[in-house]
């Protein structure tokens, strides 16, 4: 069923919202004018994890060196930190595991997530 | 050439008869100085820790290279010995440390190696303290046909993931040696052997002292030793796979949401395993009930990760036996398949 959520002036870019649906609610971001609607689930313990930081993580081509890298695009979660892509619910570090993911799209100035 | 190889013993030690005898593959002037001996301890076994009945009438337990071949080689215990000497521990004198190891690369090499050529195997001793040096000490060795391996001592001063170490595992990796790492003799200057100070008996002390492996272990994944040198392999000569899994799995756990600050290790902890780490069975840790052994040799990854290793001259010497109940490829793989993929060289000796 679709999920009427707001406006999308209601959301602007680097916002975000909690809103019913699933069994858990759904997370709902603005990332520079991109859409994400994630399960408000952590797959590691079941945190809601749409309440952690949106922030960036790290990459590395040697030990020692670290790079800083999508700023904006991972999702950390709020209980023990699992890291995940803002994009796709998948965890950086175990990609089989991830935060269920819902489709989302503008209609007639709402954004509305398909549950 | 060793075609087909029943069973090997991934560790014996051998001794000098006397513990002075090191002294004259030493040069001066450290060799005019004292160092300690070998059973320097802070906590003296109560009791034998080698057995008396495997000494030569002149010499210390394991001092004999023609008993030990004829125990370990002629009695069909082992068709190939891999010999690892003991140095005297953290001695403050870097380089009384290393010319101990020097000395005892050459008294192996010259007493023990020439004796069988086909089946007996060495260790180079190193002082990881020592890092130009202790590369020196590797290339010196490294295309010595029966030398095997790098040996390291337990003890450290610090875990050997750290930077300062990577020049000498980059060495050993280069020429295909593994690092062994065994707690060695105690005559230096360690720090205390548990993070919460000493303990007052001996019996805490030897059975907890080996389990220290584990942060030598999680320090080489977490500085990406692992991720940066592909064929890097230790082998953890002291036993202790039976807290391999429990602890591994702190670190895998951990590291799925804490990644982000080591971003070098790729892959989840417990993965690198099979590619860069075996331990010894020495005293064979397991399961209170011996029934459930095979089961527990299972659930240990024993099938990849243990090669079996007798501890000679120990009095608590392992014999290939203990592995008759397990299941059939598990127990050769134990036995011998683990330590011959290892160590190419016991398959082609004198190809160096």
């Amino acid at each position: 069923m679709a999920i009427r959520v707001c406006r999308i002036e209601d959301l602007p870019p680097g916002s975000r919202k909690i809103v019913p649906g699933g069994r858990f609610g759904i997370g709902v971001f603005n990332r520079d004018g991109d859409l994400y609607a994630l399960a408000n689930y952590c797959p590691h313990a079941g945190a809601p994890v749409c309440l952690g930081a949106v922030t960036g993580t790290t990459e590395s081509a040697a030990s020692y060196h670290a790079t800083w890298v999508n700023e904006g695009r991972i999702l950390r979660c709020p209980w023990h930190g699992w890291e995940f892509d803002l994009s796709t619910g998948k965890s950086v570090a175990s990609p089989t595991r991830r935060v269920k993911t819902y489709p989302v799209h503008v209609e007639s100035g709402y954004i509305v997530v398909k549950d | 050439m060793l075609s087909k190889i029943e069973t090997i013993d991934a560790a014996a030690h051998p001794f000098p008869r006397d513990q002075e005898d090191i002294r004259k593959y030493m040069r001066a002037p450290l060799s005019h100085l004292r160092f300690p001996g070998l059973d320097g301890y802070f906590y003296p076994p109560p009791a034998d820790e080698y057995r008396a009945d495997l000494a030569p009438a002149d010499g210390l337990p394991g001092s004999d290279p023609e008993m030990m071949s004829h125990q370990l080689l002629s009695d069909g215990k082992a068709d190939a010995v891999i010999l690892l000497p003991l140095t005297r521990g953290l001695l403050p004198d870097i380089d009384m440390a290393t010319e101990v190891c020097l000395g005892t690369n050459k008294w192996l090499a010259e007493e023990w190696l020439p004796h069988d050529p086909q089946h007996l195997f060495g260790s180079i001793r190193i002082n990881p303290a020592d890092p130009d040096r202790a590369i020196e000490e590797i290339e010196r060795w490294a295309p010595h046909p029966q030398m095997v391996q790098v040996a390291v001592p337990l003890q450290a001063h610090q875990p050997y993931g750290q930077r300062r170490f990577r020049p000498i595992w980059e060495c050993a990796a280069h020429h295909g040696l593994p690092i062994a790492v065994h707690a060695d003799s105690l005559g230096g200057n360690e720090y205390w052997p548990t993070s919460v100070g000493y303990p007052i008996y001996y019996i805490e002390y030897a059975a907890q002292y080996p389990v220290n492996y584990i942060v030598h272990l999680m320090s080489l994944i977490a500085e990406g030793v692992f991720e940066d040198i592909d064929n890097l392999v230790f082998v953890f000569a002291d036993g202790g796979i039976d807290m391999l899994f429990p602890l591994i799995w702190r670190l895998d756990s951990d590291w799925r949401a804490l990644r982000s600050v080591t971003p070098w290790v790729k892959r989840t902890p417990v993965d690198y395993l099979r590619d860069h780490v075996r331990f010894c069975s020495q005293r064979l840790e397991g399961p209170l009930d011996a029934a459930e052994r095979p089961q527990w040799l299972e659930s240990v990854d024993a099938e990849h990760l243990l090669m079996y290793s007798s501890n000679y001259p120990s009095v608590s010497i392992q014999d290939p036996g203990a592995f008759e109940d397990a299941a059939p490829l598990l127990r050769e793989r134990v036995l011998s398949r683990n330590a011959m993929e290892l160590y190419s060289k016991l398959s082609t000796p004198g190809s160096g």
